[in-house]
């Protein structure tokens, strides 16, 4: 579902993705855990069809990104790292602008379902510059998960999100798994990749430099390993 | 309750208010550090270049200086109006930003123990970074220059220098001072209700003709008389009055600067909690995406005051002044330019960080760029006719050659300014959100260059259709819109086209 060889992302002098190999399937979630600056983000913008890769080749929903990224962007559902709202605009907004652009059918009892879900009902018509982190990681969540996408991108999904946000949360990528969706979740926090995920791909310096199952992540044991990636 | 310091807390007022002072140092070395010094020294040398001409130049031309009745003459009568004049334009420029702009955002400075009296004084060393500002400035040294002559020149211009800084200084004290009270329980009815009464006495005394005598009796013209004789001791002590105002007012603006920071900012917690109820689908994309656009610009409380300030001062101006056609086509220009200055010169930013999301919906680029091109163009538009709405109820009806010429230069102007704008909200993104009322949607050094490049265009642009008002003919004045209109929407369809790069949007969108 989601194949990724030899992906090089530069802004000018700086590479943030040095030769990114990656394969994520349908009916599977994957973690992208590293540091800081691993280029974890840059990996999802590219899955997301929003930033265009320097070199290598991305096949998403078996589409390459470089040739049709209107076609990923109809296959993918992307909750971006930072922000990922418009600051005027209020939650019903931005699902009404998601639901026109992907032509969703019956959008709004979905909307509504989520909203709740997530715990924004009451502040769905508010505009979300007074949002806090939390409420805001929650919104983008619910836009990335609002069309039940074949691909969902969760970029950072828990930071800041307190425990009712990430169970929700969970539950989304649960479902989405269980849908026969393929899931991508990059974060720093092991713990919580290892509940959401199946398989951990391990990123330092801008390349991939490990896969394991989430089961040799977890514990103190999968702490230790994972210390040891990072190094 | 004690309203005098006591002898323990003076020591340690004027201790914070040094380190307030030092602190102004560490923000302007921390704005330097993000310039080119080619850029700094470069536009410096502009500024610095035309002032000294502006002083200088005038003092020289013919009949500069001559004491019998002649034009020197005339401008030194009315340099008291002109200085009276420099002062309402920093009071409306202070008041309709909040109090002054931001040396540093308040988003960047949160976590930072920045004092309001460092706030109040990098505001005002910003002051000057505004066009309208510049042009008043060297007006006022040039017509000083030109009435004094090659002999009393210099010092005169020491003079008008100082009365400079004073109407500045005393304008930002007072901006604070109306944003204190804005931040209270009713008070922005109460400012409303002021700025709608001063407006009222304005007309009252245009319309009743008692406005020139007025003007004539201003007490600036103390402070002009002691200007006009060069060097002597009431020169002297116009100057050590003048200091001392100055120093008043920027000691003085901090209190009000004070006394504003411990008030909540209502009107823009009012627009971040106000509920928007949902509205029924649109049928299209690109309404779908305008109606986003609009919102993002009407709902930012910067944005919208500054349309107030902007479409209504020069039409109340226009309309007391009883500027003809011919001079009303001067408007749409300078309207149009000061709105791009709100928000289109970064009019990507109106999506802040929800602009990478943005990018991750299946939708045309040309849609998005399309949408932005229209709600600029929509917004500037409002601006503009509001002004022309106003200053055009004393002109009467005009004829064939006045409207043609009029509805070309608003036509002209409005593509112009739109892809300047679009040109360089692609080209050069800044990570701002808009909220705070004294936000600009660049940084100060940017934001004057953008101000002088746009009124130097649009300026250009309004003269030729303002000369064609009254010498031209209808099918002179047509085809020189078609050529102009045509050379910048050219220039927007370019813009346009680099859109469509997807390096060029991913750049864009990962800036904010």
């Amino acid at each position: 579902m989601v194949e990724v060889r030899g992906l090089h992302v530069r802004f000018g002098e700086v590479e943030a993705v040095a030769g990114v190999d990656l394969k994520a399937y349908a009916g599977y979630s994957t973690a992208l855990l590293g540091r800081n600056g691993a280029g974890k983000s840059t990996t999802m913008r590219v899955l997301a069809g929003v930033v265009p890769p320097t070199e290598g080749e991305v096949r998403v929903a078996g589409v390459d990104v470089r040739r049709d990224p209107l076609a990923i962007k109809r296959r993918v559902g992307y909750c971006p790292d930072v922000g990922g709202l418009v600051p005027r605009a209020t939650p019903w907004e931005h699902v009404q602008l998601a639901a026109r652009m992907r032509r969703i059918p019956d959008w709004q009892a979905r909307a509504r379902e989520l909203l709740e879900r997530f715990e924004l009902g009451t502040v769905a018509h508010r505009v979300t510059t007074g949002f806090s982190h939390g409420m805001g990681r929650r919104l983008s969540v619910v836009l990335a998960a609002l069309h039940e996408p074949d691909v969902l991108l969760l970029d950072e999904p828990f930071d800041g999100v307190d425990p009712i946000g990430v169970e929700a949360t969970l539950d989304v990528i649960a479902d989405a798994r269980a849908r026969g969706a393929c899931v991508l979740v990059s974060t720093h926090l092991r713990e919580l990749a290892v509940e959401a995920c199946s398989s951990v791909a391990v990123l330092r310096g801008g390349s991939r430099v490990a896969t394991l199952t989430a089961r040799d992540m977890a514990g103190e044991e999968g702490a230790r390993a994972y210390r040891a990636l990072l190094d | 309750m004690p309203t005098v310091l006591s002898s323990t807390e003076l020591p340690r007022v004027l201790a914070a208010e040094r380190r307030a002072v030092a602190d102004l140092g560490h923000l302007l070395r921390f704005r330097a550090a993000t310039l080119s010094r080619r850029r700094v020294l470069l536009l410096g040398g502009f500024f610095v270049g035309i002032t000294l001409a502006a002083i200088i130049v005038p003092a020289y031309l013919p009949g500069a200086g001559q004491l019998g009745p002649g034009r020197a003459r005339d401008l030194l009568t009315l340099l008291p109006t002109a200085f009276a004049g420099f002062q309402l334009l920093s009071l409306i420029a202070g008041v309709a930003s909040g109090g002054g702009r931001e040396l540093v955002s308040r988003e960047q400075l949160v976590a930072y123990p920045v004092s309001p009296t460092t706030d109040h004084l990098g505001a005002l060393l910003l002051a000057p970074l505004n066009a309208a500002w510049l042009v008043q400035a060297w007006t006022l040294l040039g017509a000083a220059s030109f009435g004094l002559g090659p002999d009393r020149f210099l010092a005169g211009s020491v003079g008008v220098l100082l009365w400079i800084a004073v109407a500045t200084a005393r304008a930002q004290a007072v901006a604070w001072a109306v944003e204190g009270v804005r931040r209270l329980r009713h008070g922005r009815i109460a400012v409303r209700l002021v700025a709608v009464a001063a407006g009222l006495l304005a007309a009252w005394l245009q319309l009743s003709g008692r406005l020139a005598p007025l003007l004539d009796h201003l007490p600036t013209r103390w402070f002009v008389l002691g200007l006009v004789d060069g060097v002597s001791g009431r020169w002297a002590l116009t100057l050590l009055v003048g200091t001392a105002m100055l120093v008043t007012a920027t000691t003085v603006g901090a209190i009000p600067a004070h006394l504003a920071a411990r008030l909540a900012a209502r009107e823009e917690h009012d627009a971040e909690s106000m509920p928007h109820p949902g509205r029924p689908m649109p049928r299209t994309d690109r309404a779908m995406v305008v109606r986003i656009d609009r919102a993002s610009v009407w709902r930012s409380v910067p944005i919208r005051r500054g349309l107030l300030v902007l479409s209504i001062g020069p039409g109340v101006v226009a309309l007391a002044g009883a500027l003809t056609w011919s001079q009303l086509i001067l408007l749409p220009g300078l309207v149009a330019s000061g709105g791009a200055l709100l928000f289109a010169v970064n009019g990507w930013c109106l999506d802040g960080r929800g602009a990478l999301w943005r990018e991750s919906l299946p939708v045309e680029p040309r849609v998005v760029f399309v949408a932005r091109v229209w709600v600029c163009a929509e917004f500037l538009a409002v601006a503009s006719l509001i002004t022309l709405a106003i200053g055009c109820l004393r002109a009467g009806l005009p004829d064939a050659r006045e409207l043609t010429a009029a509805v070309a230069a608003f036509a002209v102007v409005l593509v112009q300014v739109v892809a300047a704008a679009m040109r360089w909200s692609q080209a050069r993104p800044y990570p701002v959100d808009l909220r705070s009322a004294r936000a600009t949607p660049a940084p100060p050094l940017a934001m004057i260059g953008y101000s002088g490049r746009l009124a130097a265009s649009t300026t250009v642009t309004s003269l030729i259709f303002s000369t064609l008002a009254r010498v031209g003919a209808p099918e002179v004045t047509v085809p020189v819109a078609v050529v102009m209109g045509m050379w910048s929407w050219s220039r927007l369809r370019r813009t346009g086209q680099e859109w469509l790069d997807p390096r060029v949007r991913a750049r864009v969108v990962t800036t904010f």
